[in-house]
């Protein structure tokens, strides 16, 4: 811990950051928090919390950022958190040049429980290198299911959801100022539960983009595995498109056409 | 599920540069083909999003068939490289969760290809008809 402190302690005394968005403790619960050279000793507190306590911190730095346009900030990020730094760099949200990481490693009981296929970011100021999870049991289980049946634990789900928002509210990668789950055109509203495509919009939406940081699913008070939607939508990117989500190089197929077309359409 | 009576309805979206002409030379050629499909044009296949074909399913339909122009000939010059991945990829989603990728359709038809919209269109609702109602619009039936 004394090593991250170090870091963040240079990085604003040194103006090299104009602020640090991390964790401390608050009446003993791990709370985000600002830090600024201005109060400098607030860094004795910082922390990186138990693993289970999380919070998206990218989407902390997008108002941050926003407010603050020629600011650079420092972040807390782990390996999810950093290619959700990534795609947001992709999406035009924020300026790589303006975010400097500090870095933490998942433990391999956190890495175990997401199946994260990578629990580390590039930087790392605290924790040690855990193995990934390359393939999610979870989705698997369900890709094994007959079409039926798949179907009918799916609307079992959906047919929970309160149509609370807090899956998209959470979600650090949901960015956009008007979303299409409002739109009255595409989505019936005044009713509980939503349309059964809602998570289904969301989804696609995610493909190439939810960095599997889990939130969604945590916050969802319908217990809907909605990790599992996206874990899939994003392998379904992989298949298709060889698009690894948060990868620093590639370009998201969404974002361009393609100098070619290579995919067949299926046969009826 | 095959039940005679079964009246499949069916959403096409269309490009208006290709398959829309395509349905019109269909059209003036008298070829046939069953009614159950209504269309929508749209100026270019890439136009259609993964979110309308759902709204559709949402709404009752029981097969969707989108159609653009010849990868090559989309009067946008790639306009439908778009189409191909954003429908490739929900017909796969659709099999993850069992809503039968089968009732998703995409197909290049050009304005020459009278003919072949007139099958394609003969072929989808047999097949849809085979296949019965979508399983969405039943589960919103019995909620
Ligand atoms: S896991 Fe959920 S909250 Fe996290 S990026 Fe993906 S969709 Fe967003
Ligand atoms: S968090 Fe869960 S209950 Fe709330 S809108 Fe999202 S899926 Fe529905
Ligand atoms: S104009 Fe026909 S597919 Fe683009």
């Amino acid at each position: 811990m004394e090593r991250l402190r170090d870091k963040v302690r240079k990085l604003l005394a040194e103006g090299k950051a104009g602020g640090y968005i991390g964790y401390k403790m608050v009446e003993g619960h791990p709370l985000p928090h600002f830090f600024t050279k201005d109060r400098l000793s607030e860094v004795d507190e910082a922390i990186v919390p138990p693993g289970d306590a999380r919070y998206p911190l990218d989407k902390l730095l997008l108002q941050v950022a926003a407010r603050y346009p020629k600011e650079t900030f420092a972040i807390q990020v782990r390996g999810c958190d950093e290619r959700g730094l990534i795609e947001l760099y992709k999406w035009g949200q924020l300026d790589p040049d303006q975010v400097v990481l500090v870095g933490v490693a998942c433990p391999q009981d956190q890495a175990d429980y997401c199946e994260c296929s990578g629990p580390f970011p590039s930087v790392i100021d605290y924790g040690e290198k855990c193995r990934p999870v390359p393939q999610s049991q979870r989705v698997t289980r369900v890709e094994g299911l007959a079409e039926a049946d798949a179907l009918k634990e799916w609307l079992g789900h959906f047919g929970r959801c309160v149509k609370c928002y807090g899956c998209r509210d959470v979600c650090p990668m949901c960015f956009c100022k008007e979303c299409s789950l409002e739109h009255p055109d595409l989505m019936s509203t005044g009713m509980v539960p939503p349309d059964t495509i809602f998570q289904l919009v969301r989804a696609i939406h995610m493909a190439g983009r939810c960095i599997d940081c889990g939130l969604c699913e945590e916050a969802c008070p319908a217990d809907i595995p909605l990790r599992v939607l996206y874990k899939k939508a994003n392998a379904l990117v992989k298949d298709l498109f060889d698009y690894e989500t948060g990868s620093p190089t590639a370009v998201s197929p969404w974002k361009v056409l393609g100098e070619e077309s290579t995919l067949q359409t299926k046969p009826m | 599920m095959a039940d005679s009576n079964f009246e499949p309805r069916i959403l096409a979206f269309l490009c208006n540069w290709c398959t829309y002409a395509g349905a019109d030379l269909a059209g003036v050629s008298r070829l046939q083909y069953p009614p159950h499909i209504r269309v929508i044009r749209v100026m270019c296949s890439g136009s259609v999003s993964p979110h309308h074909v759902l709204r559709a399913f949402q709404k009752g339909a029981d097969g969707v068939l989108i159609g653009g122009c010849h990868i090559g000939d989309c009067h946008y010059l790639k306009g439908n490289y778009m189409t191909i991945k954003r429908m490739r990829f929900l017909q796969d989603l659709m099999k993850f969760v069992g809503m039968e990728e089968g009732r998703l359709h995409l197909d290049w038809i050009s304005a020459a290809e009278g003919p072949k919209f007139a099958q394609t269109v003969r072929d989808f609702t047999a097949k849809i008809q085979k296949m019965g109602p979508s399983p969405l619009k039943q589960a919103a039936r019995a909620a």
